[in-house]
């Protein structure tokens, strides 16, 4: 794994979609209006014939979707995050994943990514989708996982919901890295503390593994890009082989997402262990420039991450500071 | 036919050769599927029978896809193909059934239905636009009921049709009037409603959707004009063609006592003998 500052790439999930459409002609692309916002302005320039402007309705963008797998195609549904699960949740329901059909429901700016307000925040879509049968949720943490999104989910039988970061992507995981649906990953191993993240708190949850290190906690971090279904099994192993804390990390709300996965998965096997849910806390998140200041806000920082943990250990004294590592223009680092 | 084949399937084969009489059988098949529970979506078999018919005459087995938007609508569909002899309906309505009163993706014979309403015209875009790109010369049926005119995504659809051209959509609107808290006017202006259509860019034909013959001529000329989608606005009555039914029947789903569907087993058939004499 790299160290941050991270560098950064643009548009990986574009061009990664217009690769796998060279080679499968069933792949079309809908577009709710966020053509260039998504990355699929790549898609429309090499496939006219294949790209679907949906516009502003996403509820009939859906339904569209669905009727064109009946039919054998590949729809990818693009829009941000919120707007493709809230707004067209029952015709998601009805027209794709009750049917089951391989819709591909990409949603970018997931959580507090964006400083558009909380019209435009993300924070609930991966606990709808995750209450959708047959619906597989996907929150990958970096490019080189994006560059390979694609291909991972393009066989899956059912409906797919991705959450992507939009704009710069950092590159945390070497080139090697291979995306594997179905499998949580520990990416460092510890012996206190296992700490689960996905999504965008992976490089937050790296940053304060080390920070708590130095301080004599040993925590684990284990990748978990699929929060359903839930590879279970790594989330027992790693929660199982700590003693003492198991912790969560994800850019939504602490309610539905990866938390309540954990949770459930480790209480029905009569695992105790004391949790904690680094999350937005059952709250909107309101007034911003950018989103660093909402990353801090609502506790999705790095040093948040550290005082929880610190905590709930019991450790005497205040938390050891988490050091942010600056980040030129291009490149990326946690808060 | 196998229980899970639907019309636009190869192979499938069918042939009215009298809509009016098939609109007759639809309505006894009805009564005599929602009698065994006592209450149902008759009135929806009501007012659509003659839709039903002229659809099922109009399109070709195996190519023409037939959608009916409101799942509450399948009971139409079901009675129709079971005249047909496309399916056999025993147990329809009963528990463990794949022929439930509402439609489900295990319900036969249509390519799509769905009980949460307004739905089923995005699903037609669909199916038209799947056919354009294969170059499948396939006409989509679809059928759409009033009240969910009040749903913004059919308006969406409606956009989108008319955007992209699609001229092998035909909607049939089964203005009934009805929905479940009264008549729809009482609830939701929608008049008018052909004029609404006509301004979102569909060819629009407003006529009385118990003229089977009206219906046959309107499916077999549309689209009038090249690259627009077209809408049947079918006049309609949750309560035609069943004298016997009380004046005060609710139209959504309509009580069936032993007596009442005696009485209308009795009409139909009456009516069914004297068409066939």
């Amino acid at each position: 794994m790299r160290e941050p500052p991270y560098r950064t790439e643009l548009k990986p999930y574009g061009r990664a979609l217009v690769a796998a459409a060279r080679c499968r002609g069933e792949i079309l692309c809908l577009s709710g209006d966020l053509t260039r916002q998504t990355e699929i302005d790549l898609f429309q320039a090499e496939f006219p014939d294949r790209f679907i402007h949906g516009g502003m309705a996403e509820a009939n963008m859906m339904g569209m979707a669905g009727a064109l797998a009946r039919c054998g195609y590949l729809p990818f549904v693009h829009t941000f995050g919120v707007f493709a699960t809230r707004r067209p949740f029952d015709q998601i329901a009805n027209a794709i994943a009750y049917p089951n059909l391989p819709v591909r429901i990409i949603g970018f700016m997931p959580g507090v990514s964006t400083p558009g307000g909380p019209s435009h925040q993300a924070i609930d879509d991966i606990a709808l989708m995750r209450a959708l049968p047959n619906m597989t949720v996907v929150d990958v943490a970096d490019a080189v996982e994006t560059r390979q999104v694609v291909s991972a989910i393009a066989d899956v039988p059912g409906p797919v919901y991705v959450r992507l970061k939009r704009g710069e992507i950092p590159v945390i995981f070497d080139d090697d890295h291979v995306l594997r649906l179905g499998r949580a990953e520990v990416v460092l191993a510890g012996t206190d503390v296992a700490l689960f993240a996905s999504g965008m708190m992976l490089a937050a949850a790296l940053a304060a593994s080390r920070v708590l290190g130095e301080h004599g906690v040993s925590v684990s971090v284990v990748n978990v890009p699929v929060i359903k279904p839930l590879d279970s099994a790594t989330v027992l192993a790693a929660a199982a082989a700590v003693a003492r804390l198991v912790v969560t990390a994800e850019n939504h709300s602490v309610i539905g997402g990866l938390g309540s996965a954990v949770a459930e998965t480790i209480a029905e096997a009569g695992l105790g262990r004391p949790l904690r849910r680094i999350g937005l806390r059952d709250t909107f998140a309101e007034g911003s420039l950018d989103a660093p200041f909402l990353f801090e806000r609502y506790g999705l920082s790095t040093a948040a991450i550290v005082e929880t943990i610190w905590s709930a250990l019991g450790r005497a004294g205040p938390a050891p500071p988490a050091p942010v590592t600056a980040a030129r223009s291009g490149e990326y680092s946690p808060v | 036919m196998p229980a899970t084949l639907r019309v636009s399937d190869p192979g499938a084969a069918w042939a009215v050769p009298d809509p009016r009489e098939l609109a007759l059988r639809i309505r006894l098949r009805a009564v005599r599927m929602v009698a065994p529970q006592g209450s149902g979506y008759l009135g929806q078999a009501l007012s659509s029978a003659e839709q039903v018919a002229a659809v099922f005459a109009s399109a070709r087995p195996g190519v023409d896809r037939i959608v009916c938007s409101p799942g509450h609508y399948i009971i139409g569909p079901f009675a129709a193909a079971a005249e047909l002899g496309l399916i056999d309906l025993s147990g329809y309505g009963q528990n463990d059934s794949a022929f439930e009163a509402i439609g489900t993706e295990r319900s036969p014979v249509v390519d799509y239905t769905c009980g949460s309403l307004g739905q089923g015209l995005s699903a037609a875009l669909g199916f038209a636009l799947a056919d354009r790109f294969r170059g499948r010369d396939a006409r989509v049926f679809t059928m759409v009921s009033d009240g969910e005119l009040e749903e913004g995504q059919v308006w969406e659809a409606a956009l989108f049709a008319a955007h992209h051209r699609l001229d092998r959509l035909v909607v049939l609107l089964d203005a009934n009037n009805s929905q479940v808290d009264g008549p729809v006017d009482s609830i939701t202006t929608l008049e008018p409603i052909a004029a609404k259509w006509a301004a979102f860019g569909w060819d629009v034909w407003d006529l009385d959707g118990h003229d089977v013959s009206a219906l046959s001529v309107a499916l077999a000329a549309a689209p009038m004009r090249a690259g627009q989608p077209s809408v049947l606005v079918c006049r309609t009555s949750t309560r035609h063609g069943l004298d016997c039914l009380p004046p005060d029947a609710d139209g959504h789903f309509i009580k069936l006592t032993p007596e009442l569907a005696f009485a209308a087993e009795r009409e139909l058939t009456g009516k069914l003998e004297a068409l066939r004499a």
